[in-house]
């Protein structure tokens, strides 16, 4: 008790450092690896995402999106996704972090490719 | 970040205690000995209480989002499918309730456990329907 009462300072001092450094350390991003935005696709291979993820903070899960409309939901924060057959054209593929709620909290990575 | 999880969980707790309502209200109407009519119509009113805080709270989620992230949750196929069916299920609900509780007296005794066993169904479908709309989306 006595302790405390001489470091109650230094002790309070910790604590409010604590939930900053986390914070700081997991800053979110989603990365797309593959394809590369601009990517030409062959309509007969099977496309692949290939993806890194870190949630931050605020995000719990992760949505994919074809064109706007998700298809999947990520398990993994590291890997690949297989996409169902895309018709040929112009599509765009996003990854979006989202929190418990489904809401996407601005941590997303689109890129756009063509499949021939 | 803090208050927008206390602000997601207070209007959880909120919706908890709407589900725990609707169901036990309805099941206990059922299932207890037979209550005086009084004693029923302050179940109907409760459970009413109870719809009215399960729409509140759900419309209530969907602010929360708005006012962190300007936009409402992200959902899709079945979680769409499990909403709507909440919603369904929520307006049936809160209609149903009032008119037992306005009107409950009046009936006769096969028509008030008709209402409540219509009741303790929508509840429990609101349930069921809240499982997949948590792990789908």
């Amino acid at each position: 008790m006595r302790w405390f009462q001489s470091q109650w300072l230094p002790v309070l001092a910790v604590f409010l450092m604590v939930p900053a450094m986390p914070a700081a350390a997991a800053e979110a991003y989603v990365k797309i690896i593959s394809p590369a935005d601009g990517a030409r696709l062959d309509a007969m291979d099977l496309a692949k995402l290939v993806y890194e993820v870190r949630p931050g903070p605020k995000g719990d899960h992760i949505h994919v999106y074809v064109d706007g409309k998700e298809v999947g939901i990520l398990q993994r924060l590291k890997g690949s996704y297989a996409l169902e057959p895309l018709s040929p054209g112009q599509h765009s593929l996003c990854i979006k972090v989202v929190n418990k709620a489904h809401v996407p909290i601005g941590v997303e990575q689109c890129v756009k490719a063509r499949v021939e | 970040m803090v208050t927008e999880n206390l602000a997601y969980a207070l209007t959880q707790v909120l919706h908890n205690f709407g589900a725990v309502t609707v169901v036990g209200g309805a099941a206990f109407a059922l299932w207890a000995p037979a209550l005086p009519s009084g004693r029923e119509a302050q179940l109907a009113r409760l459970v009413t209480l109870g719809w009215a805080v399960q729409i509140a709270s759900g419309v209530g989620f969907g602010g929360v989002s708005y006012y962190y992230y300007g936009q409402f949750p992200d959902i899709h196929g079945v979680a769409v499918a499990a909403l709507t069916t909440k919603v369904a299920c929520a307006a049936a609900g809160l209609a149903l309730a009032l008119l037992l509780q306005l009107r409950g007296e009046r009936w006769n005794e096969g028509r008030r456990k008709l209402s409540w066993r219509a009741l303790a169904l929508l509840g429990a479908t609101a349930l069921f329907a809240a499982a997949f709309l948590r792990w789908f989306s």
